[in-house]
């Protein structure tokens, strides 16, 4: 085996690993901390890539239409918090049932407003060579994306006031209600942000992944795995569980067929939750 | 203007005294007008209307009215068996025109069978479905290969890599790339079978650069694996290594695909809205008139067309509906100007004679067609299929290894 193919392999499997993790750091917020199981997260990570697609449409560059994205998604999570989600707190499945039926609602709204085919935005053509084998750089950019991102979420939620009162009203409703904090403002705060993450990856990867209603579908499966391994400790478990599960998929593929990467995602899922059915970060000490 | 609207009203004033008196035939539609295959059914279903209205309007079949009963497939197999057992059993039809992928295909094939309903199937596919009631307007996948693969080594070079989807439109197509680029002395240095739900192509593009291809063979199929073209683009290996598809287009991938991962690629199939006749001028012009010119029209909407104006001549021929009637006159080797040039219909093998087109996407998210080969053969099917000789027969043929 020549070392640069190593190298290659090892890099972009870094990458893809970076891709699962920017595409499920929103489930693990809304699913992890605050034990909604969001099953329209792909749509809102769709939504999101559509917003930024048509913000390009209009006219603004590629990096003032991320955070347009973001925006767009959270005024829409905030909207749904307060309609649906804040009315099912606890109740797991009405939960799961309503957010499936956004879902679908999202999905078709999609095709109606856009129609089935939108043209995409395209990478940056730039590219760089490791020994024979040219990467693009645009999915390597990812792996430092990824970065920031979860350190945002992690500072956010672990070191902000922000933070400890979105915990707290999670937690401990009750007693944060005693001591004064709004709970139901900060879980409708909380969601928001879970779907504005959802709404940054699409328009992050919008140039990797072309936009089309049922995108959300391709990271939904393997992103709710992700979390569903990681447990309790939802920031810092999802991003073991997307490097180890995502590329180590990422590897299998490059030396056999993506469908035995796949079958590696999914075997190794199964086993760990055998081991650790509520998750492998059950015993940790972390907060988050 | 003042006589155009007198003869409209009268046009209308006979329309409307006359569908009362007109007999109906009802012919079945089942297309995916939701769901994620919905970019192909939507335009499937539009062409149906469209051809009905023109069959319609001049003179319906055997002058009785042609009327639609139409379902959505919703792009679940289970939903057409379904609906196919229900126009069956309850709508009295007289044809079924349905279906996209060849799973959705394989499970109604039977149901028509059983029934003695002509079935038609219009979209491009692997090839190989043989029977007496089902009529394949769509190319099949060596009726493309066999004339992409000569294009493709001959302009490219002899080393050949794969990239097709895990089921059996990608692994048969497999087949007919390995056996065409034998036929032209070249090799096939590689392959990669991809499931549907990948986003990731970063291990296929290493794989293509460790195997040093002159061509790619990309047959990505849905929006995922889409994505694959932008991706082996920004590697910055499309200007050394040529790509080329017998798919790429059938759903609209152009638009999608970005203008510099686009430009460039090649594409086989039977229709294209850049074909030059006279019938896709008055086709086009019919279809924006309706639908307006948001979306390009993609082969399969064409192939749609086409099943229904065969199925209507054929009916109009043997003067009646009655299957039977009308499976002999289809047998009788129809052919007509359709948008994609002159079709026939093969008497044996129930597919169609027609022109395959390759095309470059060119920078504006369109086709520039670069060749035409005039009157291709579903050579295939032809050597195996014979329902003259063999009307009993009911297989879907998959070529040896």
């Amino acid at each position: 085996m020549e070392l640069d193919f190593l190298a290659t392999v090892l890099l972009s499997s870094l990458s893809s690993a970076s891709i699962l993790l920017i595409a499920t750091l929103g489930l693990a917020v809304v699913y992890g901390l605050m034990g909604v199981i969001n099953l329209a997260h792909g749509e809102f990570l769709m939504v999101g890539a559509y917003s930024a697609l048509t913000a390009t449409q209009i006219g603004l560059p590629f990096f003032l239409a991320v955070p347009f994205a973001v925006a767009m998604t959270m005024l829409i999570g905030a909207i749904v918090e307060l309609l649906i989600i804040k009315w099912l707190y606890g109740r797991i499945f009405d939960t799961m049932l309503a957010t499936w039926g956004l879902g679908m609602v999202f999905n078709q709204g999609a095709v109606l407003l856009f129609g089935t085919v939108s043209p995409g935005i395209g990478m940056p053509q730039w590219n760089f060579k490791i020994g024979d084998f040219s990467l693009a750089v645009y999915p390597i950019a990812m792996i430092g994306v990824a970065a920031v991102m979860l350190i945002f979420v992690y500072f956010l939620m672990t070191k902000t006031v922000y933070g400890m009162k979105a915990r707290a009203s999670i937690q401990q409703p009750e007693m944060a209600r005693a001591i004064g904090i709004d709970s139901a403002r900060v879980n409708t705060l909380t969601f928001a942000i879970g779907c504005g993450l959802a709404g940054f990856a699409g328009a992050i990867l919008v140039p990797i992944i072309p936009a089309t209603p049922s995108m959300g579908l391709f990271f939904a499966v393997k992103g709710f795995l992700a979390v569903v391994v990681a447990g309790p400790v939802a920031v810092t478990g999802t991003a073991m569980t997307a490097l180890g599960l995502g590329g180590g998929a990422s590897v299998t593929a490059s030396f056999m067929t993506s469908v035995i990467g796949d079958v590696f995602f999914f075997l190794i899922t199964a086993l760990l939750l055998w081991l650790y059915p509520k998750g492998i970060s059950t015993k940790w000490r972390r907060k988050l | 203007m003042k006589n155009l609207f007198g003869a409209l009203s009268v046009t209308t004033a006979l329309a409307l005294t006359t569908t009362v008196a007109m007999a109906e035939v009802k012919v079945g539609a089942i297309f995916d007008l939701t769901g994620g295959l919905n970019i192909y059914g939507i335009q499937q279903r539009n062409a149906l209307d469209l051809a009905i209205a023109d069959v319609n309007a001049a003179g319906g079949v055997n002058g009785e009215e042609v009327v639609v009963v139409g379902y959505d497939a919703q792009s679940e197999l289970s939903k057409y068996t379904q609906f196919a057992q229900t126009a069956v059993l309850r709508d009295g039809i007289s044809a079924m025109f349905a279906g996209l992928t060849s799973s959705s295909r394989e499970a109604i094939r039977p149901i028509f069978r059983e029934a003695n309903i002509p079935y038609f199937y219009a979209s491009l596919y692997e090839g190989g479905a043989c029977d007496r009631q089902t009529f394949v307007t769509g190319s099949s996948a060596s009726q493309q290969l066999s004339v992409l693969m000569d294009w493709a080594v001959k302009n490219y070079g002899p080393r050949v890599y794969i990239m097709a989807p895990d089921y059996n439109f990608g692994t048969i197509s497999g087949h007919w790339i390995h056996e065409y680029a034998e036929r032209n002395g070249a090799e096939v240095v590689g392959e990669d079978y991809l499931a549907l739900s990948v986003t990731d192509y970063a291990p296929t593009i290493q794989k293509i650069q460790a195997a040093n291809p002159d061509v790619v063979v990309a047959l990505p199929v849905g929006a995922a694996q889409t994505g694959f073209l932008e991706q082996f683009a920004a590697a910055g290996l499309k200007d050394s290594i040529g790509v080329v598809s017998t798919n790429y287009g059938s759903g609209n991938q152009q638009v999608v695909v970005s203008p510099q991962a686009g430009e460039g690629l090649i594409s086989a199939m039977g229709y294209f809205p850049s074909v030059e006749s006279e019938a896709n001028t008055a086709f086009k012009a019919a279809w924006e008139a309706e639908y307006g010119t948001d979306t390009p029209i993609v082969a399969g909407a064409v192939d749609v067309w086409n099943a229904v104006q065969l199925w209507a001549a054929a009916a109009n021929q043997a003067g009646s509906t009655d299957t039977d009637a009308v499976i002999a006159a289809l047998e009788s080797g129809l052919s007509f100007e359709a948008p994609n040039g002159t079709v026939t219909l093969e008497p044996g093998s129930h597919h169609l004679r027609q022109d395959i087109y390759i095309a470059r996407g060119n920078a504006t998210n369109g086709f520039d067609i670069v060749e035409t080969f005039a009157d291709s053969a579903p050579s295939y099917e032809n050597e195996m299929c014979n329902l003259i000789e063999n009307p009993d027969l009911a297989e879907h043929f998959t070529p040896e290894g």
